[in-house]
């Protein structure tokens, strides 16, 4: 074998090693923190109440799979529901805006409120109104995350650029065309980022409503294990939801990688290091 | 004398700022016969890129009146009569360059002009260098590859007016050479009117049959200065008298405007 044939395998096994190394990157963040948490407990000789080992709250979840799966699910429904609404209702709501003056006039005062509502406090109402369904919850997700949405939905499709707008009018491009094929595609990266801090708002959406009102959900689990003082169960819901949401955000990144291909925050030049 | 394409007549446009109007541009004629290649030049400012504008109905003259091949602004452009190639590339960069070339093809595509068939783009592309990246996207390619990219689009549509707006003001010297020279081959063939706007006085005078100049704003045309070469141009006639004089004559005349 020659020498360069060497050194090119070489690399392209150096290569190899680097992306499955960039792949297992989040795996070891998590471990790095959890063996922390770990050695600070044991070392510090904190009483479990106030802080558990991570050890002993994942034996718990392992000892307990069918329990945590199916409040896990509960939740993971209703978040998505809360979430998937407020997309399509957000982007139905830009678009509208987007196209018309005084639609953006009208609606803008009414995100505010929304952003400004104290949904916690109006979660009693949602009970008499919904009763022990899971809509109460779905709303409450939704109303945690309609904002970014919108906001970032209508910042995306309205940034286009000045000259592409024109080369699409100079053809008479009609309305929907320039919508289609220019302002969706254009809004795709801010909806992505948007969709990021989303997806912990629409657990904790989901959460804080099961955490008043329901009976399952680990919003659920989390408020029994509250009043009974039982600290696995407590740290268990936790660290299931904290695991759900960054599965999902995960999953989100490599989706967003498959089709933001063409956009610079996607281009490996512009990742750290390169 | 032959056909014309254009023919503006008298028009003016100002435009409403918050401390009153700008007078962009005051009172402009000028016409351009079909097939012929006519540059616009002039300071910045001076309303180039609103003519452009005026011209393809994108925007209103206050007065006066635009008649492009028998048709109103308004409805030339509803008939995808105008080839836009605007200062930047404008490329999108979700599609690849084979898209990209056919994007104006596919819109609006109830104006009836459908443009060149997808063989006859892949065609154009080849010839123009772009053969090997017909599946690239626009970030793959070169500033002037991209530029190549948007010549190529507006030549696919097959419009019978192109409007060209500081195309190549992006590009270094070389390249901007190169560019003007691929624009004439293609232009030779193609048979459309182009009204190319510019502020390089080299550019304008090696590209065109005759140019334009406009003066400080507001922009009314003083004076339209033929260029006396033939057909088709080559890059060693930039070396003729005739060349140096035309050079010489827009330059004195866009200075004598400049100073007054
Ligand atoms: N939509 C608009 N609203 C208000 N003023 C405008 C508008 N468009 C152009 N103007 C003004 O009209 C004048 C001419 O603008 P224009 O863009 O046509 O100049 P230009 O000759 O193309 O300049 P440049 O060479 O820098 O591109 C400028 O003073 C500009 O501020
Ligand atoms: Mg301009």
């Amino acid at each position: 074998m020659s020498k360069t044939n060497h050194s090119a395998r070489l690399t392209t096994n150096m290569q190899r090693a680097r992306k499955l190394l960039l792949l297992i990157a989040p795996l070891m963040g998590v471990t790095v923190f959890l063996v922390s948490w770990e050695v600070y407990v044991r070392v510090s000789g904190i009483r479990p109440l106030i802080l558990p080992r991570p050890s002993v709250v994942i034996g718990h979840i392992v000892e307990h799979p069918a329990f945590y799966w199916k409040h896990g699910s509960f939740t993971l429904l209703e978040a998505s529901a809360g979430f998937f609404l407020a997309f399509f209702v957000a982007v139905f709501v830009a678009t509208l805006m987007v196209h018309s003056e005084f639609m953006q006039r009208a609606t803008m005062p009414v995100v505010v409120i929304v952003q400004s509502m104290p949904v916690v406090v109006l979660l009693p109402l949602f009970l008499l109104w919904f009763g022990f369904s899971p809509w109460p919850k779905i709303i409450t997700a939704m109303l945690f995350t309609w904002v970014p949405f919108v906001t970032n939905a209508l910042t995306g499709l309205r940034s286009v650029d000045t000259s592409t707008h024109e080369l699409f009018k100079s053809v008479n491009a009609t309305r929907w065309e320039i919508y289609w094929r220019l302002r969706i595609p254009n809004s795709l990266p801010y909806l992505f980022s948007a969709g990021r801090v989303c997806v912990g708002l629409a657990l904790m959406g989901a959460v804080v409503a099961e955490f008043f009102l329901s009976k399952d959900g680990l919003g659920h689990t989390a408020y029994v294990a509250y009043s009974r003082l039982l600290v696995e169960q407590l740290w268990g819901s936790v660290i299931v939801l904290a695991f759900m949401g960054v599965t999902i955000v995960l999953l989100l990144n490599a989706v967003e990688q498959k089709m933001l291909y063409w956009h610079p925050s996607q281009h490996e030049r512009n990742h750290p290091a390169k | 004398m032959a056909e014309s394409s254009l023919v503006l007549t008298d028009v003016s446009k100002s435009f409403q700022h918050r401390d009153g109007f700008i007078h962009a541009l005051s009172k402009v004629s000028f016409n351009v016969r079909k097939a012929e290649f006519v540059s616009v030049i002039g300071p910045s400012g001076c309303g180039k890129s609103t003519l452009l504008r005026l011209i393809n109905g994108l925007r209103t003259p206050d007065s006066g009146s635009i008649v492009v091949n028998g048709l109103t602004p308004d409805e030339a452009r509803q008939q995808k009569k105008f080839a836009f190639v605007p200062q930047n590339p404008a490329l999108l960069p979700w599609l690849t360059v084979q898209q990209n070339v056919s994007l104006l093809n596919n819109l609006n595509s109830r104006a009836g002009n459908p443009g060149m068939a997808f063989s006859d783009q892949r065609q154009l592309l080849k010839r123009i260098g772009l053969g090997s990246f017909l599946n690239a996207h626009p970030w793959e390619l070169s500033g002037g590859l991209q530029q190549r990219v948007c010549i190529a689009r507006a030549f696919a549509l097959k419009a019978p007016v192109l409007l060209m707006d500081e195309p190549f003001s992006s590009l270094d010297e070389i390249t901007r050479t190169d560019m003007g020279y691929l624009l004439l081959k293609l232009w030779e063939h193609s048979g459309s009117t182009v009204l190319f706007v510019t502020h390089s006085i080299p550019e304008a005078v090696a590209l065109s049959d005759r140019v334009v100049v406009l003066t400080p704003r507001p922009g009314h045309v003083t004076e339209i200065i033929p260029v006396p070469l033939s057909r088709p141009r080559q890059v060693s006639m930039e070396d003729s008298t005739a060349y140096h004089q035309t050079l010489t004559e827009v330059r004195a005349t866009i200075a004598a405007e400049c100073s007054s």
